[in-house]
């Protein structure tokens, strides 16, 4: 086992731009002072998040739907073994990685149109409520994703979030992936700031 | 046919149309009154409140920040721009039937113009007036 390259960059940029865009979106939630910056960011998370769907079939390896999308027997298997402090080691994401993304996504996208919908007045009182539960779902998936990522790091002893930014994890040099795509990550920027911009005015 | 009546009763209260500006007035105007014996809500002192100036937020020193200086026109959000419902009951029947609703906003909104939640009487003014002006 070494170190090898698994994520592709659109991964970490995305992965990185959604907690930002969360983060920042959760905080400016109940102010109107911050509209626009809140508008924005979640706008960044849909953005991110619909980049993302055809990414899961054009993407490197590990960042495809196919690589890591697992039905609920893998999940509570790699469950089971992650209470009995033991977890299957997989280079790409474990299922239950893979659900967190899933979750996300369609959360993240969900959430965003539906502030979309509120921001341009398009809904009543059901969309604001709408759009509050989603969030709120949201960051429960999120905590749990946390705890997930805590637990994996101490048992595989290996850091995740340093993966999710180097890119590097453990594995065999002939599972590396060829390409960090550094093009696709480009686009990738392109499609946040044009969304971005486009909400903002 | 009576769980199909029990289900209509939870859809409907589910659709936040639950109460009238009457009675989120006097909802308020009942918790002001057990602080201030003889407590009445006063369309004027709401007036008063809606057109005050603070000091607590540049961008939006005031209700009419947002709302303009008429509560039956639709008004206009001081940093988006985008448009906002009139408040006056008169141009918007949806304004004050949902307790819940006028709570948050009372919530949010009081915190962010006036720097501090709005007591009880002075939500029960507020209501008297938006449902009184034309």
């Amino acid at each position: 086992m070494q170190k090898i390259l698994v994520w592709d960059w659109p991964v970490r940029l995305g992965h990185w731009l959604m907690v930002g865009g969360f983060i920042i979106a959760w905080l400016t939630a109940e102010s109107e002072t911050f509209r626009l910056v809140h508008a924005v960011s979640g706008g960044i998370v849909l953005a991110v998040a619909t980049f993302r769907l055809p990414w899961g079939f054009i993407g490197s390896r590990y960042a495809r739907f196919v690589d890591f999308v697992r039905g609920p027997t893998a999940l509570k298997a790699y469950a089971a073994g992650l209470l009995k402090l033991e977890p299957a080691h997989h280079v790409g994401h474990n299922p239950a990685g893979g659900w967190a993304i899933i979750l996300l996504l369609g959360l993240g996208i969900l959430t965003g149109l539906a502030g979309w919908a509120n921001y341009n007045d398009l809904g009543r009182n059901w969309l604001e409520e709408l759009h509050e539960g989603l969030a709120a779902t949201m960051l429960t998936v999120i905590i749990i994703h946390l705890i997930g990522v805590a637990s994996g790091s101490l048992l595989h002893g290996e850091n995740l979030v340093r993966t999710m930014i180097t890119g590097f994890k453990s594995g065999l040099p002939e599972q590396a992936i060829p390409s960090a795509r550094p093009i696709a990550a480009a686009l990738l920027l392109i499609w946040v700031a044009a969304a971005s911009w486009w909400i903002a005015n | 046919m009576r769980a199909l009546t029990a289900l209509c009763l939870l859809l409907t209260s589910f659709a936040s149309q639950a109460e009238t500006p009457q009675q989120i007035r006097q909802s308020y105007a009942s918790e002001a009154a057990a602080q201030q014996a003889g407590f009445t809500a006063s369309a004027q002192r709401g007036e008063a409140l809606f057109r005050q100036r603070f000091s607590n937020n540049d961008k939006m020193p005031s209700c009419t920040s947002c709302h303009t200086d008429s509560p039956v026109k639709p008004g206009q959000h001081a940093i988006t721009g985008k448009a906002v419902r009139p408040l006056a009951v008169s141009a918007n029947a949806e304004r004050f039937t949902d307790l819940a609703k006028t709570e948050k906003w009372f919530g949010r909104n009081c915190k962010e113009v006036i720097g501090r939640a709005c007591t009880p009487a002075e939500k029960s003014d507020f209501v008297a007036y938006m449902s009184e002006v034309r």
